[in-house]
């Protein structure tokens, strides 16, 4: 009961924005999130950022008394759709399509900064996330952006900062038109010249002079995203599986000096040192080991472990957006099955950020923003939960429509349940 | 009882039982076990399926059966000894709500046999007509501990057919699986699935009240057909062979089956005021629904499902891919399971190839949600969920789902304490039988398995 008002306080005290505040998270078993091995001590939070990190006593507003609990930075949802569909089969409250914009299609400006999946993902320890949309008419093409799940109007965000594509298996056409189409986009995204971009006009006649832009029917609005790929280093996530496929990506990756991630890459310990030796690095489900198609033979529950003795960057996803939380359970699995402890944490925390340059997030480390987990127990753990959490220095309420939910029906029994709180 | 007459006694049972072996009746199980091992686990901590924790205990497997389970059981040289110091016995897991064969890995078109949805009713079809019995997947839920588990027809149809459960023991032959002596369960359908399948083709059912309606013509034939088979039945010889005998009628021998009590209705229904309808269905035609599925809204009427024995089969946090999950509450499982003064019925089920995998992990969320909610639940008891619990939601509690002197022995043994991420189940028992063991690398493989990525290797060794 004392943390639950003491964690109101807190809530209140920085609605009021009074941000000269200190906070002192004392005694924590700390997991800074880049592999180091965990240390107790001290993290200082002034303002919206991490002030100090040490093993010696600090003065502080607040004190938390983080005795015996591990303290991570947030985690950040690498893949998820957070903000931009609300409920999966109801088409209504989904924004992650379009039947216009291909390439250059943006989620941004749909973000829902009120979706349920916010308050239920942060109190679960996800504090920030990349919504990507769906895949899109071409096969490389829509941009993805990144969140700060604080729930704000006032939405903080890096726009468009990837792009997503898919690659594989498919009913409609062979894997090799596929490419085809990806390597004249991006052999024609390579031609273009800044000058070329500067008035629609402009770009108008480079779509014409271009077969492949004229077949796909790109719009201005793609073209400036596809210069991106190759002149400024935009993020690319595919989606692909079968080996094959990863090589012929790399091969890609090189030909153009594509700033590549894969995504999926179930049969990547088939060819893990050449992914490692490409410096490419994979968002995987750890959790998933089902050989759910032709292209994903080589599942295994041991993949994260194996493809972390390589020294590949690892980011970890789960197919649900609704609980990307679960991407801890997925965490833990690949621990039981081998992989390191720390490695698994910065799989959710620092390399997400590390990859998708999300600057200065990601670490507990002095000057990044003060994203911030107290955990109950073992974060790893599916059954622990967060005691608090902070973003951006502030400390956020825990409470969610879930939660509301279940005390509404496990509380006051003698009131009609639509009468409850 | 002279020598001759006991010759012939044993002579006449001798051809009784060789009888049964060449003629097993169509459809019927025809299981083998493995090979029996009788192992002397000693030392493990167990919890026994039946809410017990029994800490530093031994238990004996012995001729397929659980033969003992108590401290200082005495080591002799009939049994093979297993040191389970620190390791964590547990039943054999069991999910009560799989598609694994029906909709089998990898998930492809020509062999996704999950749903008949070409009418709303379709209690004609069984579930074992369309297991793949090479499903690479089986061979992972073991892996996890599973050692048994039911497979239902999906969730297009009001009534989609006939469900069955399996032993995870992969064989070449559905009925080589088939548990023996597990009833027939009956899937049915609430809800947004067959109002939108059915709704989009401009038929009925496209609205719940045109569901619920679907469900009441279907048993009112069904009790009809039942009232004639009963008629004809009750007739004397001479009468039968005067008259006719009623025409069999695949989908009404099913529908009366559940009217008779011998097949289980398994439910697939997400909101709280759905499931209340169901039970007015079941009133009004006299028959017991076993379980509701999915149940993401059970803990609204958690007391409901207690007073009418029905169990809720449910996710520990599944919610949003549709608007009937919405209400998601992880302390669902603990509220239905605590109902009535604790005589509720919760299972934790899968429904997914990766969730069978862990459902030790998925009861672990289910009771810690349960714990912040304040109840006062044992991992003890949180483990009759995924154990003893789906065992009596699938008919087959007499033979299995918990470690009771003289029931199949269907044991795990974990590495650590199951309700942990860091758990994995290192050697399983079904029957008596090895099935497993992760130290030794002893699994079985699927014929999909061979030669599939290397042709000189299993799908998943290294």
């Amino acid at each position: 009961m004392f943390i639950k008002i003491f964690k109101t306080f807190l809530c209140f005290f920085y609605v009021g924005a009074l941000y000269s505040e200190t906070i002192l998270i004392k005694n924590a078993t700390i997991y800074d999130g880049v592999k180091n091995i965990p240390f107790e001590g001290n993290i200082l939070i002034e303002n919206e950022t991490i002030k100090q990190v040490s093993s010696t006593n600090m003065q502080a507003d607040f004190v938390i008394d983080a005795s015996g609990m591990i303290v991570t930075p947030g985690i950040i949802g690498t893949d998820t759709n957070i903000g931009i569909v609300e409920i999966g089969a109801l088409s209504v409250t989904r924004d992650d399509s379009s039947e216009i914009y291909s390439i250059g299609f943006s989620i941004h400006d749909a973000f829902n900064p009120k979706s349920t999946l916010i308050p239920w993902n942060r109190s679960n320890g996800v504090t920030s996330a990349l919504s990507l949309p769906q895949g899109t008419s071409s096969p490389i093409g829509g941009l993805g952006s990144y969140f700060l799940l604080d729930g704000e109007f006032d939405i903080t965000s890096n726009k468009d900062m990837v792009m997503i594509g898919s690659v594989g298996g498919s009913s409609n056409e062979s894997r090799a038109e596929t490419y085809a189409i990806m390597d004249d986009l991006l052999s024609f995204a390579s031609s273009i010249n800044i000058r070329d971009l500067s008035s629609d006009a402009d770009i108008a006649e480079l779509i014409e002079a271009s077969p492949i832009a004229e077949f796909m029917e790109l719009h201005p609005r793609d073209v400036k995203a596809l210069f991106k790929l190759t002149n400024d280093n935009l993020p690319l996530i595919i989606s692909t599986h079968r080996a094959s496929d990863i090589l012929k990506l790399i091969e890609l990756k090189e030909k153009y000096n594509l700033n590549l991630i894969i995504k999926g890459a179930q049969d990547a310990s088939l060819v893990a040192s050449k992914i490692a030796e490409s410096n490419t690095p994979l968002i995987i489900n750890p959790i998933n080991n089902i050989p759910g198609s032709f292209d994903e033979l080589a599942s295994n529950i041991q993949m994260a472990s194996r493809l972390e003795r390589e020294g590949i960057d690892l980011m970890f996803n789960t197919p649900r957006s609704h609980n990307f939380h679960l991407v801890r359970q997925g965490a833990g699995v690949a621990v039981a099955n081998g992989m390191s402890y720390e490695a698994a944490i910065s799989a959710i925390t620092s390399t997400p950020a590390k990859v998708f340059n999300i600057e200065q997030r990601g670490e507990i480390k002095t000057g990044y923003f003060a994203d911030i987990v107290i955990w109950d127990a073992d974060p790893l753990e599916p059954s622990s939960m967060p005691e608090y959490v902070f973003i951006n220095g502030k400390s956020i309420d825990l409470t969610s429509r879930s939660s509301r939910l279940r005390d509404r029906y496990t509380s006051q029994p003698e009131k009609p349940n639509t009468y409850r709180d | 009882m002279t020598n001759s007459k006991k010759y012939l006694v044993l002579f006449t049972l001798f051809f009784l039982c060789f009888n049964l072996v060449l003629t097993a009746k169509p459809f019927e199980s025809t299981y083998k076990p493995l090979p029996s091992v009788n192992v002397l686990i000693k030392n493990a901590n167990i919890y026994d399926g039946e809410g017990n924790e029994l800490l530093q205990t031994d238990l004996l497997i012995k001729d397929r059966k659980i033969e003992a389970i108590g401290k200082d059981l005495p080591v002799t040289n009939d049994f093979e000894v297993i040191d389970a110091s620190g390791k964590w016995v547990t039943p054999g897991i069991i999910d009560i709500h799989s598609h694994m064969g029906v909709y089998p890995a990898p998930g492809v078109r020509t062999s996704s046999d999950g749903n008949e949805a070409t009418s709303p009713v379709t209690a004609d079809v069984w579930a074992e007509h369309s297991m793949w019995v090479q499903d690479p997947q089986y061979t992972l839920a073991l892996s996890g501990g599973v050692t048994a588990f039911h497979v239902l027809p999906g969730s297009a149809n009001l009534i989609g057919g006939r469900g069955v459960t399996v032993k995870n023991l992969q064989r070449n032959t559905i009925n080589s699986m088939k548990f023996p002596d597990a009833p027939h369960s009956l899937k049915m359908a609430c809800g947004e699935n067959p109002k939108r399948v059915y709704g989009n083709r401009q038929q009925a059912p496209s609205t719940r009240m045109g569901n619920i309606a679907g469900y009441r013509k279907a048993w009112i034939e069904a009790e009809a057909y039942l009232n004639r088979l009963n008629e004809y039945e009750s007739k004397s010889d001479e009468a039968k062979e005067m008259g006719y005998k009623p025409t069999r009628d695949l989908e009404l021998d099913t529908l009366a089956g559940v009217l008779r009590g011998e097949i289980l209705v398994h439910n697939h229904c997400y909101r709280a005021d759905e499931m209340a309808s169901m039970i007015d269905v079941a009133k009004e035609f006299n028959y017991k629904i076993t379980a509701f599925h999915h149940g993401v809204e059970a803990y609204k009427i958690a007391d409901l499902l207690a007073e009418n024995n029905i169990c809720g089969a449910l996710w520990a946090d599944w919610w949003g891919f549709k608007h009937e999950a919405y209400d998601m509450v992880q302390a669902n499982i603990a509220i239905v399971d605590q109902a009535r003064g604790g005589t509720g019925c919760a299972i934790v089920h899968s429904d997914d190839a990766i969730g069978i995998q862990h459902l030790n992990q998925e009861a672990a969320k289910a009771l810690s949600a349960g714990i912040r909610a304040g109840y006062d639940i044992s991992k003890a008891r949180a483990m009759n969920w995924i154990t003893s619990n789906p065992a009596k939601a699938a008919g087959i509690y007499d033979q299995t789902g918990s470690l009771k002197v003289g029931k199949n022995a269907d044991v795990v043994i974990w590495s650590k304490n199951p309700f942990s991420v860091y758990a994995l189940a290192e050697t399983v028992f079904i029957d008596g039988g090895l099935a497993y063991d992760r130290k030794s690398g002893f699994y079985p493989s699927s014929d999909f398995d061979v030669g599939i990525i290397n042709s000189n290797k299993n799908r998943l060794e290294e």
